[in-house]
């Protein structure tokens, strides 16, 4: 949920929502992106949590999702394994090992 | 990179090829810290010293509590203006051990509340105001 909240286009999304519906036509019109990025914000915002869907016909509106998900423990459970994914990544970037493994 | 969730503690665990020395720095140093985790950190890495991180709108701030280099470093964690989880709340406690020239790294955050997000999320939804208005 923090990396969600952690980019700009996708809080703003958010601020488009917060008041009410809004159909991801009109969410994609706000932004200079592409709408496949707005698609690709707009997926990272529901998979936290944060956004709910609903279809009307062909039509998806999104709206800020306010009802509880789960506890700070599943939050952090979440935050912690992710977070140790890219401090790997860091350090092995930084710190190549030069020859093959076992090669 | 799995998380297992018992009484008020999550437990994650990585795999990293790098040895610990390595590694540790990156729970010390500002700039390295930052390269996996949060925007900005203010680190202070001695017993009593300060912890604060910056992460997109959400602020930790916490104190080191252990500082052994390049074994164990336990902090405490908690999110500025969020009732369910206040600054101090909770601890992180991470060690690291050799694997041949490798590092097995385990952390294990304590004191986690039973709180629902509704709580948390209020601290969000107070967030998001806060950067709408901006």
């Amino acid at each position: 949920m923090l990396r969600a909240l952690a980019d700009p286009h996708r809080r703003q999304i958010l601020r488009l929502v917060q008041h009410g519906e809004l159909p991801a036509g009109q969410i994609a019109a706000r932004f200079t992106l592409t709408q496949q990025a707005v698609s690709q914000h707009i997926g990272v915002l529901k998979s936290a949590g944060l956004l709910t869907e609903r279809r009307e016909g062909t039509r998806r509106l999104y709206s800020l999702r306010r009802e509880p998900l789960g506890s700070v423990r599943e939050l952090l459970a979440e935050l912690w394994p992710e977070a140790l994914s890219r401090l790997k990544r860091a350090v092995e970037e930084a710190h190549p090992r030069h020859s093959g493994r076992d090669a | 990179m799995s998380a297992e969730v018992h009484d008020g503690i999550v437990i994650a665990t990585e795999h990293i090829q790098a040895a610990p020395e390595v590694v540790f720095r990156y729970f010390t140093d500002p700039a390295l810290l930052t390269t996996w985790i949060g925007d900005l950190a203010e680190l202070d890495p001695q017993p009593g010293g300060q912890f604060d991180l910056v992460m997109g709108d959400v602020r930790c701030r916490g104190t080191y509590l252990v500082v052994e280099p390049p074994h164990r470093v336990t902090f405490s964690w908690g999110i500025d203006g969020n009732r369910a989880l206040p600054p101090g709340a909770s601890t992180v406690e991470v060690v690291l051990t050799p694997d041949g020239d490798d590092t097995m790294v385990v952390l294990t955050h304590r004191g986690l509340p039973e709180s629902r997000i509704e709580q948390h999320r209020a601290g969000w939804e107070h967030q998001l105001t806060r950067v709408c208005r901006t």
